[in-house]
């Protein structure tokens, strides 16, 4: 006698569901890179998304250039907005640039070893920042609103991510300080998203939420 | 850059010397250039990958004491479409130079002024 056992109706429709994603492709891994210039705030907004999803930190953060010297990954970050789950990793890379001069750590009290130890992590940590661009599925570019944000590096990454058809959001940061501009910010990339927020102080984080559901599930 | 005579040396690739070297030869012999204290201005613009390509192989060769990097710079122009209804943006030339000579450099929409350090004395170039 052969007995058929049926399959509950939950694992059938996560059965099914699994299938239809893998067909669609959506059962990849959403990796969410942070990217921007050394200091805009990568760091800090990621860490402001970990305190707000998972409960801690991701990084530490300081006024020194170059803080994050390595990529921090961390896993299964799941964001909630208006009824959809976005489940992603966040990287979080160090700040890309085009030249380090360790005298510039000497400002902020290094001894002249620890900055040129400082630079020297900082080439490797850019290195490693730029690899990764071949394996994230979308970008947070943090630009600081109190800066010039034409530069080289934003315009090498915006390029390379628009080459490899990676979604990004032109993240506005630092909106909390009197010189920001986050309209000139607006204005040079009218062709991209914009959202302007303050990581530190938590404003408008609702909104770039909202905005990252929609441009990365 | 000639240190002892305090002078910069510049050259000038046309886009065609450029092309027909592979992505990999362009940016070697680039950063070979500017760590030798050379100021490139090339004619047109270098890709995305390439540009990305010339950052990392520019992280490889710095040496904290005496090669600090690179600044790139670039003037764009528009470009009209065929039948003249669009127009975009496309990189006219391109500078790239050792980050401790490019001392300062002001940039306008069509117009780029730089000031290279030369040891002691600053020599302004427009």
């Amino acid at each position: 006698m052969i007995r058929v056992v049926s399959m509950p109706r939950f694992f059938r429709r996560s059965f099914f569901k699994d299938i239809f994603n893998k067909l669609l492709g959506k059962n990849k891994i959403l990796k969410i890179g942070f990217y921007g210039h050394p200091n805009s705030g990568k760091t800090t907004l990621a860490n402001r998304m970990t305190n707000d999803w998972i409960g801690k930190p991701i990084g530490l953060v300081s006024q020194i250039p170059h803080e994050t010297r390595r990529v921090y990954r961390q896993e299964h970050v799941a964001l909630k907005h208006d009824g959809v789950e976005l489940n992603f990793d966040i990287i979080d890379t160090p700040g890309i640039a085009t030249k380090i001069d360790y005298t510039n750590f000497l400002e902020f009290g290094l001894s002249e070893t620890e900055a040129k130890e400082r630079a020297k992590e900082a080439t490797k940590g850019i290195i490693e920042a730029i690899k990764w661009l071949d394996d994230v599925t979308g970008v947070l570019l943090v630009i600081d609103s109190t800066e010039d944000p034409l530069t080289q590096a934003n315009i090498t990454i915006m390029g390379n991510l628009e080459a490899r058809k990676i979604p990004f959001i032109i993240v506005a940061n630092k909106i909390d300080l009197p010189n920001a501009e986050p309209d000139k910010i607006f204005s040079v990339f009218p062709q991209h998203t914009v959202i302007s927020i303050s990581a530190l102080e938590g404003d408008n984080m609702g909104e770039l939420y909202q905005k990252m559901v929609e441009r990365f599930r | 850059m000639d240190a002892d005579t305090k002078s910069l040396k510049m050259d000038f690739l046309s886009s065609s010397a450029l092309n027909s070297h592979t992505s990999m030869e362009k940016v070697s012999m680039i950063v070979d250039r500017v760590k030798n204290g050379d100021l490139i201005v090339i004619e047109g613009g270098l890709s995305p990958e390439e540009e990305a390509e010339l950052i990392e192989t520019t992280m490889r060769e710095i040496d904290v004491e005496n090669f600090m990097g690179i600044d790139i710079y670039t003037l764009e122009k528009d470009k009209t479409s065929f039948f003249g209804l669009s127009r975009k943006k496309t990189v006219g030339i391109t500078i790239i130079g050792p980050a401790n000579v490019m001392k300062e450099v002001k940039k306008k929409s069509n117009f780029l002024t730089m000031i290279a350090n030369l040891g002691d004395s600053d020599a302004p170039m427009h």
